[in-house]
Parts: C-alpha cells; sequence; structure tokens
C-alpha cells in the first residue's frame, strides 16, 4: 500500500518539477529518475502479488468526494502495471531521441515529461483502483494525457483534427462508462468493485446485460476495437512514435484490463456473453487486419493492426468466457492465459514497431513507405528491430506472437467437452485467425519490403544514417523481450499464471496449478521447437559458408533483359497489396488520384491509391445525411402553425402519462 | 519400434521430394507421348547446382543469403511433424498441427521477404499472390483440421489424421477432405492450376518469379523445399488414406503409404496434363472452393454426431 501512494507521489512530484524554468535536459532527466524510482518502488509490491504473494488491500481517508480512497492489486491488476510501467519508462527514454531536435529549442519539454509521468499515475489508479471514483479518474487522465501528448505537433490542423477525434471518442466511452458505473451504483448501493461484483453474480438478468453492452462498448472505444477504431489510425499517425507505442501497446491495454476484471466481477457469465466477445472480437481482428493491407503510412498501418491484435486476445476472453459458463478449467486457462499472453506480447512487439517507425521518421523526415526503399542497408539496426517485430506480429515461430496465438489456438481447438457445434464455431473462428495471420504476413512483407529492402526509391528523401543510440536501446530492449518471450514461452506464461489462476478459481475441481501444468508443458515443447528452429537455420547458414567459401559474384537484379532499369520500377505497396484488396472491395475504401497517360509524348503521370477508413467515411455521411434530412423537415414546418404547438402539447401530455401509470405509482 | 519408425520417416520425407517431382514429371511426359527424364533427374539437377558459384544481386541483403536456407529449414522441420506414415510423426504433441502451419507460414514470409530483397519489378508480384493465395489457402487447412479433431477427439496432427479411418464420420469426410488437401497441395507447392512451375513468362509466375535471382546452392534450397513441400501434402492425403496402423505392420504401412504418394503425384501429373492453370483472377475463386469442401467436412461432422 504505501510503496503504491508513494510511487503515486513520486510520479507527481516527478511531473511538478518537471516543469521547473531549468534545461530542457534536466527536465527530461527529472522526468526519467522520477519515473524510474517509482517503477522500481511499485515493482517491490506487485511482483510478488503476481507470483503468488496475497493481494494487497489499503484504504486512504480522503475528503470530498471520493471518502475512502480503497486499494486492491490482486494479480491481474499486478501483471498489468508489472510490464506498463516500464514500458513507459522505456518510451520515455525513447523521447530523448526522437526530441533531440526540441532539446535546444524553445520549446518547453517539460510539459512533454510531465504527461509521461501522469500517464505512469494513471495505471497506478487503473489498476489498483478498488473505489469507481478512482478507477474514472486513472482513466480520465490517461485519456487527457495522452490526448496532450498526441498533439505534440498542434501547429499543424491535421494533428489538431486528429487529436480531437480521439478526444471525443474516448469521452464518448467515458460516457458509456459511466452509465454503467450508475447503474451498478444504484443496484449495489455502494462504489466499491467488490460490491459490484457480488451484485453482479447474484442478480442474472436484463440490468446485467445492459452493463454488459455498455462496458464492452466503452472498453471497445478505449482498446480501439472494430467498429469503434475510427479514431485510432490517425492518433497513431499524428502523435510522436513514442506516444503512438505507449498508447497502442500500453494505454489502451486498460480497456482489455477493465473487460477482464469485469468478467472476473461477474463470475459466470451468460453463454452469450462469451459468443457476443468472440464474435465482437473476430470482426475487430478480421477488419483490423484488412486495413493493414491498404496502408502507405506506416505508422497508420501499425495502429490498424492494434485492431487486430486487440481483436486476437479478445477471442481468447471469450474463449475463457465460454469456459467459466460451461465450467470447464481447462477451457478457461487456455483462453485467459492465451489473451493475456497476446497483450503482454503485444506489447512488447508493437512498441519495437513504432520506434522503428519512430526512427524512420527521425531519418527521412518522411513515413510514407512509397517514397522509402532500402532503409536495411542504411539503418541495419532499426530495419533488424523491425523485422524481428514483423515477424512476431505476424504470429510466426520462434517469436513471442506464435506463442500466444498458439495458445489461443489450442483453446478454440480444445477437446474439451463442449458441444459439438459449440466446438464447430470455435473452429471456424480458428480458420478466421488464420486467415488474419496471414494477411498480418502479407502487410508486414509488404511494410517492411517495400520500406526497408531494395533500393531507396525517391532521390528527394535525404541521405540517411542509423538513429541515436537513445532510440536504438529501447528498441533493442523490446527486441531481446520479443525474442525471450517466443524462445522461452514459458516465461511469458509464469507472468500470465497468476492472473489465470484467480478467474479459474471461481471453478469447482482441480487445483490451479494442476489444470495449468498441460499448458507449461506444451510451452516447453514449443519453446524447444523454435530453439531447434533457429539452430538448424544457423547450421545451415554455417554449413554453406564452409562448403563454398568461394566470394560470390554479384551482378545487377534480374530485369527480364530490360537494359535501362531505374529504382522507381521497384514493386510497390500500392501494386503489392491492389490483387488481394481488389477482392475485398465491399470491406475496404479504396480511393486514386490519377493522371492518365496521354497523347503521343506523355508528361507527368501519376496513380496515387489511398485507403481511407470506411468506418469514418459511413460516419460523417450518416451526419451529413442527417444534417441535410433535419433541415428538409424542419423546412417544411412553420412555427406560426396553431396545429404543430397543440400536436407538440398532446404527445407530451401522453408521454408523461404513459410514464406515471409504467413506473407504477406516483414518480420518485 | 519408434526408433526404426522414426528412420523410416526421415528417409521418406527426404527422397520423396526428388522422386515425387520425377513421378509428376513422367506422368506428364507420358501424357505428351515423351518418355521423359528420368524418375532421378531432379537430384543430379540439384547436384549440378549444388556445384555452381552462385550470383548475388547488388542489392540483395543478408536476409537473401540467409533466406534459402531458413525456408529449407522450416520445411524440414515441418516435414517432421507432418503425420506421412499415418499415426506416426516422429514430433508429435498436443496442437501440434499449428506448429506445422505456422512454420510453413515463417518459411513462406522468409521466401516473401528474400524476393522483395533485390528491389525488383517483377518479384514482389510473385510475393504479392503467393500472400494473396496462402490467405485464402490457410482458412481451409484450419477447418480441415478442426473437423478432423472434433471428430476423433485428438488434439495432435498424427492422432487426428491417422484415426481418422476409426471414426464413423470417415465415409461422409473422406472426399471432401482429400479435394482439400489436393487444393492445398496444388497451392502450396506451386502446382497447375494454381501456378505453373514450368512457365517462362514472369508476369505469370507465383512461385518461380520469387526465386528469379536465386542461383547455385540457394536456387537448390529452395526448389528442394519447394518439392518438399508437395511430399508433405501428398503424405498428408496418403495418411488420410492408408488404413493400416504403423505400430502393428510398419512396412506394409510404409510401402502402401509410398504407393499412395506416387499415386498423388501421378494424379497432379495427370491434372497438369490434362489441364491448363487458371486465370489468375480465378484462383482465389478455387481456394473458395477447397474452403467450402473443408466446411463441408466440418458440417459433416456436425449433422453426424448425437447431439
Amino acid at each position: 500500500m504505501t510503496q503504491f501512494i508513494g510511487g503515486a507521489l513520486i510520479l507527481l512530484l516527478g511531473a511538478g518539477l518537471c516543469l521547473l524554468p531549468v534545461s530542457n535536459a534536466t527536465r527530461a532527466g527529472l522526468g526519467l529518475g522520477s519515473q524510474a524510482i517509482a517503477t522500481v518502488l511499485i515493482w517491490t509490491a506487485a511482483l510478488p502479488v503476481l507470483f503468488g504473494a496475497p493481494e494487497i488491500t489499503g484504504e486512504l481517508a480522503w475528503a470530498y468526494p471520493v471518502g475512502v480512497f480503497r486499494m486492491r492489486l490482486d494479480a491481474l491488476g499486478a501483471f498489468f502495471l508489472a510490464w506498463s510501467l516500464p514500458m513507459t519508462l522505456l518510451g520515455s527514454l525513447y523521447a530523448v531521441g526522437y526530441m533531440r531536435p526540441f532539446f535546444k529549442g524553445p520549446r518547453h519539454l517539460g510539459v512533454h515529461y510531465a504527461l509521461l509521468n501522469m500517464t505512469a499515475v494513471s495505471f497506478v489508479l487503473v489498476y489498483t483502483g478498488e473505489h469507481a471514483l478512482i478507477f474514472l479518474l486513472g482513466w480520465e487522465i490517461a485519456a487527457l494525457a495522452a490526448w496532450l501528448l498526441v498533439i505534440w505537433d498542434y501547429t499543424n490542423q491535421k494533428v489538431r483534427f486528429a487529436g480531437f477525434n480521439y478526444l471525443v471518442s474516448t469521452h464518448v466511452g467515458l460516457i458509456f462508462l459511466v452509465a454503467a458505473v450508475m447503474i451498478l451504483y444504484t443496484h449495489s448501493g455502494s462504489w466499491y468493485l467488490g460490491d459490484f461484483g457480488s451484485w453482479l453474480q447474484q442478480n442474472p438478468g436484463t440490468a446485467r446485460n445492459v452493463v454488459f453492452l455498455l462496458l464492452v462498448t466503452s472498453f471497445g472505444l478505449k482498446s480501439a476495437f472494430f467498429p469503434f477504431h475510427s479514431w485510432l489510425p490517425r492518433a497513431h499517425a499524428a502523435a510522436p512514435a513514442h506516444v503512438s507505442a505507449l498508447m497502442s501497446g500500453v494505454i489502451h491495454k486498460a480497456g482489455l484490463y477493465a473487460l477482464v476484471r469485469f468478467v472476473f466481477l461477474i463470475g459466470t457469465p451468460d453463454e452469450w456473453m462469451g459468443w457476443f466477445l468472440i464474435g465482437f472480437s473476430v470482426c475487430s481482428a478480421l477488419v483490423g487486419g484488412l486495413y493493414t493491407v491498404g496502408q502507405r503510412d506506416l505508422k497508420r498501418l501499425l495502429g490498424y493492426s492494434s485492431t487486430e491484435n486487440v481483436g486476437i486476445a479478445g477471442i481468447g476472453f471469450g474463449v475463457g468466457c465460454l469456459g467459466l459458463t460451461w465450467g470447464i478449467p481447462s477451457l478457461v486457462a487456455l483462453g485467459f492465459a492465451g489473451g493475456l499472453l497476446h497483450v503482454l506480447n503485444h506489447a512488447f512487439f508493437k512498441c519495437q514497431l513504432f520506434y522503428a517507425a519512430g526512427a524512420v521518421y527521425r531519418a527521412t523526415h518522411t513515413i510514407d513507405m512509397e517514397k522509402l526503399g532500402g532503409l536495411a542497408r542504411l539503418m541495419p539496426w532499426t530495419a533488424l528491430c523491425f523485422v524481428v517485430g514483423g515477424v512476431a506480429i505476424s504470429a510466426l515461430p520462434p517469436l513471442n506472437g506464435f506463442a500466444s496465438e498458439f495458445v489461443i489456438y489450442s483453446g478454440l481447438f480444445s477437446n474439451a467437452p463442449a458441444g459439438v457445434w459449440a466446438k464447430i464455431a470455435l473452429c471456424a473462428t480458428a480458420a478466421a485467425l488464420a486467415f488474419v495471420g496471414a494477411v498480418s504476413a502479407l502487410s508486414i512483407t509488404r511494410a517492411f519490403g517495400v520500406t526497408f529492402q531494395g533500393a531507396p526509391r525517391d532521390p528527394t528523401v535525404p541521405p540517411v544514417s542509423e538513429v541515436s543510440r537513445w532510440m536504438l536501446v529501447p528498441m533493442g530492449v523490446h527486441a531481446v523481450g520479443t525474442i525471450l518471450l517466443g524462445m522461452v514461452p514459458v516465461l511469458g506464461f509464469k507472468l500470465v499464471a497468476g492472473p489465470t489462476g484467480l478467474l479459474m478459481g471461481a471453478l469447482p475441481g482441480a487445483p490451479v496449478s494442476a489444470q495449468l501444468q498441460p499448458i507449461t508443458d506444451t510451452l516447453t515443447r514449443i519453446g524447444m521447437v523454435s530453439g531447434a528452429l533457429v539452430l538448424f537455420v544457423t547450421a545451415l547458414v554455417w554449413l554453406r559458408s564452409r562448403a563454398w567459401p568461394q566470394a560470390p559474384s554479384h551482378n545487377a537484379t534480374w530485369g527480364c533483359g530490360y537494359s535501362a532499369p531505374n529504382t522507381r520500377m521497384q514493386y510497390t505497396g500500392a501494386g503489392f497489396s491492389s490483387e488481394f484488396t481488389g477482392y475485398f472491395r465491399n470491406v475496404m475504401v479504396l480511393l486514386q488520384r490519377k493522371k492518365a497517360v496521354t497523347g503521343y509524348f506523355p508528361t507527368d503521370s501519376y496513380v496515387v491509391t489511398d485507403c481511407v477508413d470506411a468506418v469514418e467515411r459511413r460516419l460523417f455521411s450518416v451526419i451529413d445525411h442527417a444534417g441535410e434530412t433535419a433541415t428538409s423537415l424542419s423546412g417544411k414546418l412553420h412555427d406560426d402553425d396553431p396545429r404543430i404547438a397543440f400536436a407538440a402539447g398532446l404527445v407530451a401530455l401522453v408521454v408523461i402519462a404513459a410514464l406515471v401509470l409504467l413506473t407504477g405509482g406516483a414518480l420518485p | 519400434m519408434i526408433v526404426l519408425l522414426t528412420l523410416a520417416h526421415v528417409m521418406v520425407v527426404l527422397t520423396l521430394p526428388i522422386l515425387l517431382i520425377g513421378v509428376v514429371n513422367r506422368t506428364k511426359s507420358w501424357w505428351a507421348g515423351r518418355r521423359g527424364p528420368r524418375l532421378l533427374q531432379s537430384a543430379s539437377d540439384l547436384w549440378r547446382l549444388l556445384g555452381k558459384r552462385p550470383v548475388y544481386s547488388t542489392v540483395a541483403g543478408p536476409l537473401f543469403r540467409a533466406g534459402a536456407y531458413a525456408v529449407l529449414a522450416s520445411g524440414l522441420l515441418a516435414a517432421m511433424i507432418a503425420p506421412v506414415l499415418g499415426r506416426f510423426a516422429p514430433l508429435q504433441f498436443e496442437h501440434d498441427f499449428i506448429v506445422f502451419a505456422y512454420t510453413l507460414g515463417l518459411a513462406r514470409i522468409v521466401l516473401m521477404m528474400s524476393a522483395m530483397d533485390v528491389g525488383s519489378s517483377f518479384e514482389g508480384m510473385g510475393a504479392a499472390r503467393e500472400a494473396a493465395f496462402s490467405s485464402y489457402a490457410e482458412p481451409a487447412l484450419f477447418l480441415l483440421i478442426g473437423a478432423a479433431s472434433i471428430a476423433t477427439g485428438n488434439t495432435s496432427f498424427a492422432g487426428l489424421i491417422g484415426q481418422l479411418h476409426d471414426s464413423p464420420h470417415f465415409v461422409w469426410l473422406v472426399v471432401p477432405a482429400v479435394v482439400t488437401l489436393v487444393v492445398l497441395l496444388q497451392t502450396e507447392a506451386s502446382r497447375v492450376p494454381v501456378d505453373d512451375p514450368l512457365t517462362h513468362l514472369e508476369l505469370t509466375m507465383v512461385h518461380e518469379v520469387m526465386v528469379l535471382d536465386h542461383s547455385g546452392p540457394e536456387l537448390a534450397a529452395m526448389q528442394y523445399a519447394a518439392a518438399l513441400k508437395l511430399t508433405l501434402y501428398a503424405g498428408l492425403i496418403a495418411a488420410l488414406l492408408n488404413p493400416l496402423d504403423p505400430f502393428t505392420s510398419p512396412i506394409a504401412c510404409t510401402a502402401l503409404s509410398l504407393a499412395l504418394m506416387a499415386a498423388v503425384a501421378v494424379a497432379v501429373g495427370c491434372i497438369e496434363s490434362l489441364m491448363a492453370r487458371l486465370p489468375l483472377r480465378w484462383v482465389p475463386r478455387y481456394l473458395l472452393a477447397a474452403t467450402a469442401a473443408a466446411l463441408l467436412c466440418l458440417a459433416a461432422v456436425g449433422w453426424g454426431a448425437p447431439w
């Protein structure tokens, strides 16, 4: 308890110190230092809880409006807290390199670091808050801090638009969350999550279902599930790279935390909730995956892939929910362990990919892959980090994305005693997941191939060199984590075993450790297979270098005999995706601007393909349409017509009468 | 016993890539009225390639050089999981089929990245097609495996393919399952009607255009890996049809598996001789047919089961 309050105070103090009139470098140092101290302090309390120590509860008297600040840290909160804080610290470290041009400038960098500290404070509040208002406070601090971080480059109108788009979306989410909390408060008469839980467990029915839908909408907006994701590609493209990384990898994982927490509070969810979660998540994974294929902006691409990956984690949670409903502990274990593991793995590889994309931006001042090319030769470390993250995000062995998707697949293909048609539905879900995996392999090959491989495309992009160590080190730490969690997946499973056990606790049956043992065994084998794969590749490459020691000769790339190829003739990103996107024209909106070739001696001509968000377009077209309808309706009415006033009065009377009758007596 | 079977399995998956390609080519020659190359011709071709000094593109990086071997290694690892002899595979654990599919996926992404590495105007075309086709094909494999898994209650690849015979649904499953696997074979091993390994026009190639810049030992590794994929899928079809148990009658089972795989190769050769490759825009529909067949398997399991 003391550690958490101490940690939060240190973070707040650090945020305050960042605003002092000292040099920008000192401010950054103060922010980083306070974050490091707070992280270590909180780890000393959170890690034991994660690995099996009893949960920590505590109270702190606080004046209006909360009353008593009650906190509780169990294994679930400890899991999220354990990696959120250090990853925020790494992001702040990366910021030193990314923001380097501003260190000597007139901009006040302290605000930026203070906001990063506030993000860390919000994690402490959200993951430990037992009082609903504290939880909401943390939620809101995270939203506001993220918004202010996104609009760092606020003089750019596009960035402001993206920022406000995010702010509106996140507050629409807050409205749903507040509505759900109000329902829970009126029924349980308490502000504590534990009391919400006991009411939810005892009262299945309409109110609980409404709360479920409200909360899923709110958490869906927070974590950018489809169709609530339209703010995400804009915000990720507009924000500084480390902010995009932290939002995608860490901050918006709070939505998934809240989802799992809520399932834990319900105890035994209804069957439709599990299926609903699976359906909702499959849609997110599919749409997110498809949209990654069409993007030409690297950060937008990575943003859509967040929608895909929260969907994949959500499938795991849905399977876990079904396991809770059916009372099958092995399914609960596979579903939640797989989902949580994927959340952790996603945080590792997504931050790494965003950092690599940020490094590309810092070096070349563009993020449009059609203008890049051949960066692997010039920025080898960044390229290595990107390809490691890319293979991981495509869920391929031997990296960590495979380990977590393997556990989720195991849940979908489990031979648990469920009905045949339920199993068939889960099997179809697995097929959808396989499709998503193949699609993300396509888009990563495209992104890596066009940006980093081949030769530079655009002569106007300045010559580049590798970025500074401030940016490479956080990227490298994430890459090491990605590799380690892939080669030794049991390590990751150790981290999620605690929260999974917590969720399984409600079910009768064998002890939790016995239920988790088979998963540990399988993951050990996966680790061995991954190790064998790496050894095998290394052995073959070594063998080749020994068997054919003579130097190879070099020549131009095969160009079908064309003698004057240039680098503009390389395969482009739009070309790479055009065949695939052609089949999904109904889901994806591709806008083409082109100037066709005309005349016998054509001058310049071009084709530019942009993939815009269908949900956002639809949203605006609906608003447009509604506006027109309202205008035409009001045009038909005349204010001086007495019949309209009379009709309106009559309708009001009828509504009031109906309310009085339906509520069964006098209004309160 | 297990040691002997492992040995047999390894021998089969290592030698058959060469033999099966020979059988396919012999069949095609027979249809064309020629005598055709020797059965072991592709071994000589690979040997010739191994002796050559490679030529690299000036743009190629380290990924290009190591890529061919990563593809080969992934293929070999997948070969240890695929139960080509029926109920047995050297590497066998719960849900190993996911490792099988995703190891081949790793081989695919490395192959595509190797193709993109040389900055060619053509090779990206092959990579884009490979990526698109594989994403249509992957669901079919998972649906098929899911159907077999539900029908047998088994979660390891060898178990669910090998024991499908004992399942009451076998009669209903076998035709759509074989159809699915044949289409998957044609996609994964780049055979007609999805892709034509003999085409000479870069604009219509899929697999061959991706290895245009490979030469010498790297090309040998890529070609062997492609033939290995053909063997694995032929082996899966053989395992599905093979009613013998490798543990009670190992020799007969191995012989029958080999015969079935040869029969699959003959069938592949016949298909290649009798039909032209599909126009590229029809390939996704062809692959959707495989998914439909796999869904049929799943439906058969659903309706056949007691409620």
